[in-house]
């Protein structure tokens, strides 16, 4: 016998009563007795309980499981008070509560996220042929609702909440489907000011349901972006490093092969080089000719002479100094609380060009101004790094995190993504910037603070 | 006691394959009531049911455990199964069918020459193309796991079905990942393979599946079958050479196997015994080379029947996994 559950069927009104409310059999209400109630009923259970005001006994159920508390929302979903409230909370100031689309092309996404993606997309085929997947954001569904409204370039500003899918391993044990909710500001020029306005938002919603123990990381890309420009590097070098930074692994690699002298050059990227683009394109045509290349698969005689002359440029620079590789992996390394990372990224760039000075005013700029609404840095952190494993923001972005003991759960993040609406078709670029919250993550948390 | 549920490729060049392999190591297939019925079983092996199933089932079936056993190609195995912790597990390597899951791009693209420059045009690519570059494949697992572990991360997988060699000339894709024996398929599509573009060499196999039930058949029949199995292949991958040995050498045994991979038959021998020696084909002619010039010959090499051990380690596989 499981005397609390008995307990609480009792306080219901008895088995044929729950059995009732339930919409099950009075025999399994019975078994319930013997085997306490099956997991998918706790959420109705405590919503019963509720209801009747009659008082849990914590002992029923396994606290670590689903102890939400559950209220019916007027979408027939049930929605916990606190996903209700930072819904409420997002939707408001004139941002448009909407529901994007579900199916989205999978191609989009694919040619977005990358290959990668892949494996944690739910993947299938219309009758057409073409192939459609379950969103595994909200972002970009966002985007594309955007788009379908017939936008270029308008102000607008939306939330949402829904439903994202992504396959996970299994022994990682996370849910294939979550719910996630957050807003997007698309078509504001002012960008500093839409920063400000969509983190603010975020970051309250989080403190109005009193999470108070997560930590914020930011980063901004762009800052990178413009230290690799004012350097006094080869734009060949520039190019390159820019587009590795995205992948951690290859830049190193690229780091230490411009540092020293190549020695095994490629005689004939050497020859291309050497020549006038007219002979080195006849040259190259030449080449593929006689190695019975008749045709170019997707890639035009142009684009093969124009790698085969920047390997042999390559081989024609001066590798990197010591100091300026040394400045470079000291850059990347600075990950302190805002005001000092601050600090430091003046004192190390204080030599480099203006440009660069201006744009760590700017992200000081807007540190200050967040800080004048309302959110202290007490819990932040600044890496000149952050965001590299995402190729999907441009400028300011961050991540929240909740940490107890060894344990970190990411809560959810945003930032900036001015180029991915015009990637997903619009004709221009169009300024974006956005964050969301996984309200999973967010019912867990509440639910250990509160304990 | 339940069958010992075995699949056997019902079509193709590994079916004619491993027909000849079966036949020369004297095991009989039997189709039940006729040559169109896709079940049958062994002869001289009792407790087997043979299901003859497409190359390509029968990775799928081991995998959702309606096998015990498979005859099928290691790269179909890979493809299904791309996680490391894998139910289905290679018993025993056949010899036969062997093929290279391979990366090609066009000869045209002379400025590449290995996965390096792969990565690096694929990154131009989304850049000048505003999509990103096409691989036509029928291993779409095999293909996105090398290439990530290549750092080629600005790519997308086309599937195909057949003829994937022929998807770079007929623009659908810019270019290929595919299984290769010879590689003269690609030379006539004008293809050719990355220096380091071997994403797995591959080949008939025994696979086992771990999702079946193994309680309730009789093991020992499988532990036989097993038997015969590595002995056939064993002796179609090695040679005997045989000579008197008519002086004594410090260390030849260790210096044999260290260099030839050879072993002895004789457990002990002495100055002037007759000696057999059982060496991997490939270093049969190196290995003769090597006695010769110790002194030693004539040297009679003999093609082995069968070459039985004394463990079964095909059958210590399976044994690991289901015990």
């Amino acid at each position: 016998m499981n005397k609390s559950v008995n307990n609480i069927i009792n306080a219901l009104g008895g088995t044929t009563k729950l059995a009732n409310l339930l919409g099950v059999n009075p025999s399994a209400v019975s078994n319930y007795r013997q085997k306490g109630f099956p997991a998918r009923l706790h959420l109705k259970i405590i919503a019963l309980c509720e209801e009747f005001s009659i008082p849990i006994d914590n002992d029923f159920i396994d606290k670590s499981k689903i102890p939400l508390k559950v209220i019916k929302s007027n979408s027939n979903e049930f929605l916990t008070h606190k996903s209700n409230s930072i819904m409420s909370s997002l939707s408001s100031d004139g941002y448009q509560l909407i529901d994007p689309p579900i199916l989205v092309p999978a191609d989009k996404v694919i040619d977005r996220l990358g290959e990668t993606i892949v494996d944690r997309l739910f993947i299938f085929s219309q009758k057409d042929g073409i192939r459609l997947c379950l969103r595994p954001d909200l972002t970009i569904p966002t985007c594309l609702y955007y788009l379908d409204q017939g936008f270029d370039g308008e102000k607008k500003l939306y939330s949402y909440f829904g439903k994202v899918f992504q396959f996970y391993d299994e022994e990682e044990n996370e849910p294939t489907e979550f719910t996630q909710t957050g807003i997007e500001s698309i078509g504001d020029q002012d960008s500093l000011n839409a920063d400000v306005e969509v983190f603010v938002k975020i970051y309250n919603a989080l403190k109005k349901e009193g999470i108070n123990n997560f930590k914020t990381y930011f980063g901004d890309v762009s800052l990178f972006q413009e230290f690799i420009n004012v350097l006094d590097i080869p734009e060949l070098w520039k190019k390159s490093l820019l587009e590795k930074f995205w992948n951690e692994d290859e830049f190193k690699i690229l780091l230490d092969e411009i540092s020293k002298k190549n020695i095994n050059n490629d005689k004939f990227a050497e020859r291309v080089y050497s020549l006038d683009i007219e002979s080195a394109l006849e040259l190259v045509r030449g080449t593929i000719n006689s190695s019975d290349g008749s045709f170019f698969a997707g890639r035009s005689l142009e684009e093969i002479t124009d790698r085969l002359r920047k390997k042999g440029e390559s081989y024609s620079l001066k590798p990197l100094s010591d100091s300026t590789k040394k400045l470079i992996t000291e850059f990347l390394s600075i990950k302190d609380t805002p005001s000092l990372a601050i600090s430091g990224l003046r004192k190390l760039c204080k030599s480099l060009d203006r440009s660069l000075l201006n744009k760590i005013d700017e992200v000081e700029k807007r540190f200050e101004i967040i800080n004048s609404n309302g959110v202290d840095f007490n819990n932040a952190i600044f890496g000149a790094e952050k965001g590299r494993d995402v190729e999907y923001y441009s400028g300011f972005l961050y991540d929240f995190a909740w940490n107890n003991n060894n344990e970190s759960i990411y809560i959810g993040g945003g930032g900036r993504y001015d180029d991915l609406i015009k990637l997903l078709g619009s004709e221009n670029r169009i300024p974006a910037v956005g964050a969301a919250l996984n309200l999973k993550k967010v019912e867990r948390i509440s639910q250990i603070e509160s304990l | 006691m339940s069958k010992i549920k075995v699949g056997l490729p019902s079509k193709g060049r590994i079916q004619e394959e491993m027909n000849n392999f079966l036949t020369s190591a004297g095991i009989d297939v039997k189709k039940d009531g006729g040559q169109r019925t896709y079940v049958g079983s062994f002869s001289n092996f009792e407790g087997f049911e043979i299901r003859f199933l497409s190359a390509n089932e029968i990775a799928k079936e081991l995998n959702s455990g309606n096998l015990h056993l498979g005859l099928t190609g290691l790269d179909l195995i890979r493809e299904l199964d791309s996680k490391d912790s894998s139910n289905v597990i290679p018993l025993l390597e056949l010899g036969f069918s062997r093929a290279d899951v391979i990366a090609a791009v066009p000869n045209s693209w002379i400025d590449v020459s290995n996965m390096k420059d792969l990565a690096d045009v694929s990154r131009d690519f989304v850049r000048l193309h505003d999509r990103r570059l096409r691989v036509a494949t029928k291993f779409q697992n095999l293909t996105r796991n090398f290439f990530i572990k290549n750092n080629v991360n600005n790519f997308r997988i086309v599937e195909s079905i057949g003829s994937t060699e022929g998807s770079p000339s007929a623009g659908t894709a810019e270019m290929i990942t595919d299984i290769t024996s010879s590689g003269k398929t690609l030379e006539e599509n004008n293809l050719k393979i990355l220096d380091d573009g071997i994403i797995l060499k591959s080949e008939a196999c025994i696979f086992a599946s771990i999702n079946e039930k193994w309680n309730e058949i009789e093991l020992e029949n499988i532990q036989k079958f097993l038997r015969v199995l590595s002995a056939k292949s064993m002796a179609i991958s090695h040679i005997e050479l045989t000579f008197n040995c008519h002086k004594k050498i410090d260390n030849l045994e260790l210096n044999i196997f260290r260099e030839y991979e050879g072993f002895f038959l004789n457990n002990f021998f002495e100055a002037g015994d007759n000696v057999s020696l059982i060496v991997p084909n490939n270093n049969s002619s190196l290995c003769s080379e090597y006695l010769i010039s110790l002194g030693y010959g004539p040297i009679k090499i003999n093609k082995p029947e069968f070459i039985y051990q004394n463990n079964n380690d095909a059958w210590n596989r399976l044994a690991s996994v289901i015990f």
